[in-house]
């Protein structure tokens, strides 16, 4: 759990980055959010902290995946919002969510383990206004090299 | 900004839009903006020793290019749901093209919420990234379409 400060020019900069350059997210005060600007909140908090849960670690640990950055692919990432879209000068409160593991068959071989988290953002009175739901894929290595 | 229109029909195909070649400064200041410092995107050394013939581009980036490509259709304020699904690894060099077909129109209390299906192909002919976006095209712009 962590509290994210919406910035202006935190706006500016994610918008610019992603070739958006409509006056709303580059001269307004009051900036409403990109789409995925919520991704930002790593600079806050860690989505990651969703996949300590016990159901995630046994899950890799049975497959003898190591979760390091080498093999972590992001496979989906969604974001659902709520009332009016966050904007700037809001504060949002997070709090961590895990949703389940999933295990397939790679497409080029391999085993891939689907994780599916959450990172859910409310107002500091506690409303919900949006939601990120990320599938992060840890895969064999054999998945990723025979492209 | 561009126009904001409110009488989208189902099978309407947006017109398409190329962001790109992506470059290794388009990765960074997009890796800067959002905080994912993960070094498999701008440390070739690091890529190929996972498997990797080079760092390759962030899934999120494309993402946001889709999303931006989406608000300068349909406004900065409108977006509810924003999912973008990592179907093949985007390179370096690589040209995005954006598209979008609306998949569904439905009346809400002053407007309506739009579903879009949302791809971004590489100029291989490869679909890097499935999405999908709903849209809400609401109060602000009264009773009728707005130009």
């Amino acid at each position: 759990m962590a509290v994210m400060p919406i910035e202006r020019g935190k706006i500016r900069e994610y918008a610019t980055s992603t070739g958006a350059i409509q006056p709303e997210y580059l001269e307004d005060p009051r900036a409403p959010i990109p789409p995925t600007f919520l991704s930002t909140v790593i600079f806050w908090d860690q989505p990651g902290m969703a996949l300590r849960d016990p159901a995630a670690v046994e899950a890799l640990a049975s497959l003898d995946i190591k979760a390091d950055m080498t093999q972590v692919l992001s496979a989906e990432q969604e974001y659902i919002f709520h009332g009016p879209l966050p904007r700037a000068g809001d504060v949002l409160v997070t709090s961590h969510r895990f949703d389940r593991v999933e295990i397939k068959d790679g497409r080029r071989g391999g085993t891939m383990v689907f994780l599916k988290f959450a990172i859910e953002f409310r107002s500091e009175e506690g409303k919900l206004r949006a939601e990120c739901l990320y599938t992060s894929a840890y895969t064999t290595r054999a998945a990723v090299t025979q492209s | 900004m561009t126009a904001t229109r409110f009488d989208w029909t189902v099978g309407e195909q947006l017109p398409p839009r190329d962001f790109g070649p992506v470059t290794t400064t388009d990765i960074v200041r997009y890796q800067g903006a959002s905080g994912d410092m993960n070094p498999m995107h701008h440390d070739d050394v690091l890529a190929r020793s996972a498997g990797y013939p080079e760092a390759f581009s962030v899934g999120m980036l494309s993402a946001g290019y889709l999303a931006t490509y989406c608000t300068d259709f349909f406004g900065t304020e409108s977006v509810r749901r924003f999912r973008t699904r990592f179907r093949e690894i985007v390179w370096r060099g690589d040209v995005l093209t954006m598209t979008g077909t609306i998949s569904e129109v439905r009346p809400v209390v002053g407007g309506v919420r739009i579903t879009v299906d949302l791809q971004v192909t590489t100029q291989t002919g490869k679909c890097a990234v499935q999405g999908l976006g709903e849209f809400e095209l609401a109060g602000r712009l009264g009773a009728g379409p707005s130009s």
